[in-house]
């Protein structure tokens, strides 16, 4: 009986902790919510199953609209290809009830992404992971767990005077077997506009 | 009977002089031709400055951008609430806009015409250390606001765009 009272304390324990953390989103070091969605060109996407064919996979949440977002995109571009190289795989995803999907497309076409853009309604996921403002990054290691959190680099207004370039640093550490300096990163941003 | 007309006559003073306050509070003058609308920049250390310069008041800091949708279509809220509340509540305005947004800047301060004051974000350095320095938890997320209370303590932290009646809620317990 006394076994079955611990066992229920350490289970409302758990949910308890389990549910402070998606309200606060993932902290670093912890598992990041599995996710399933579909891409705008109508590919299935799993969080799951990318975690395990790369050695970490970039999420950035990114809108169509926003000029932070937007100032980012040819950084974007060349991260993803150079990401790529290392196998790590970038995804974008638009969680703005704003943007409709055939707008996502149409801006991923001017822009001339080759990444994988992940529409998100009903902004499950940017719920999930607690994203606020675009662009905002999270990385997420082979084993499935959060590594860093937060900005592109510091410097939106000019890509040729970047300084910090944090995203791009968390991914050579990590692939590298080296800590992250700095795992939580922030910047200005627009809000993402939730359903 | 006595007593109710008494009270009556004190509630229509309270009414006569809450009026005439409100009136004699002068608006911002509209600046000189070719002058800035802006009180000034800021960064972390003024804005804490700006922020104890106003204790013993309830103070409202609202951080916006003009190309921020979100924060445009709050701004007019921003104006009328402080209206409503001079006196009780400190309004401060916040624009994160680079230098080269200036004359946007000015154009939306124009068209907004609000009647507190409104500081840029200082270029340069780290917008990190900035953001950190308002609030630990924000992610520099726009639009965004800070409640402090009369104490000077941060007392609420709102992110995103706000209703009339959100900002209402998160001063109504500071103005107990």
């Amino acid at each position: 009986m006394k076994a079955l009272r611990i066992a229920f304390c350490l289970l409302a324990f758990a949910a308890l902790a389990a549910g402070t953390a998606l309200a606060d989103g993932p902290a670093i070091g912890s598992a990041a919510p599995n996710f399933q969605l579909t891409s705008i060109d109508g590919k299935p996407f799993s969080l799951a199953d990318a975690q395990k064919q790369y050695k970490a996979v970039v999420l950035v949440f990114i809108a169509t609209k926003c000029p932070y977002s937007n100032a980012y995109n040819d950084r974007m571009k060349q991260l993803a290809d150079d990401l790529a190289k290392k196998g790590v795989l970038f995804v974008g995803i638009n969680s703005n009830a704003t943007e409709p999907v055939e707008e996502v497309k149409e801006h991923a076409k001017t822009h001339g992404f080759s990444f994988m853009i992940l529409k998100d309604p009903g902004n499950k996921v940017a719920d999930l992971y607690d994203a606020k403002r675009t662009p905002e990054a999270f990385i997420v290691d082979k084993d499935g767990k959060v590594r860093y959190h937060g900005r592109i680099d510091e410097n939106y207004e000019d890509a040729s005077k970047v300084t910090s370039p944090d995203l791009k640093n968390a991914v050579d550490a990590l692939t590298s077997g080296q800590a992250i300096a700095h795992t939580e990163t922030k910047a200005f941003g627009c809000t993402i506009k939730r359903a | 009977m006595a007593a109710r007309s008494n009270g009556l006559r004190k509630s229509r003073w309270f009414a006569g002089a809450a009026l005439v306050a409100a009136l004699s509070v002068p608006p911002a003058p509209a600046p000189a031709a070719g002058a800035s609308r802006l009180a000034g920049e800021l960064d972390a250390k003024s804005f804490a400055e700006t922020v104890a310069r106003n204790k013993g008041k309830v103070v409202l800091v609202n951080f916006w951008a003009t190309w921020c949708v979100p924060c445009r279509q709050e701004f007019p809220d921003l104006v009328r609430l402080e209206k409503a509340y001079r006196g009780k509540v400190a309004v401060i305005g916040v624009s994160t806009d680079l230098a080269r947004d200036l004359p946007a800047v000015e154009k939306f301060l124009a068209d907004m015409r609000p009647e507190f004051p409104n500081y840029r974000k200082k270029s340069g350095g780290d917008d990190q250390d900035f953001i950190e320095s308002v609030d630990d938890k924000w992610g520099g997320e726009l639009p965004f606001t800070v409640v402090f209370g009369t104490n000077g303590k941060k007392a609420r932290a709102l992110s995103g765009m706000q209703t009339y009646a959100d900002f209402e809620k998160a001063l109504a317990p500071l103005l107990k």
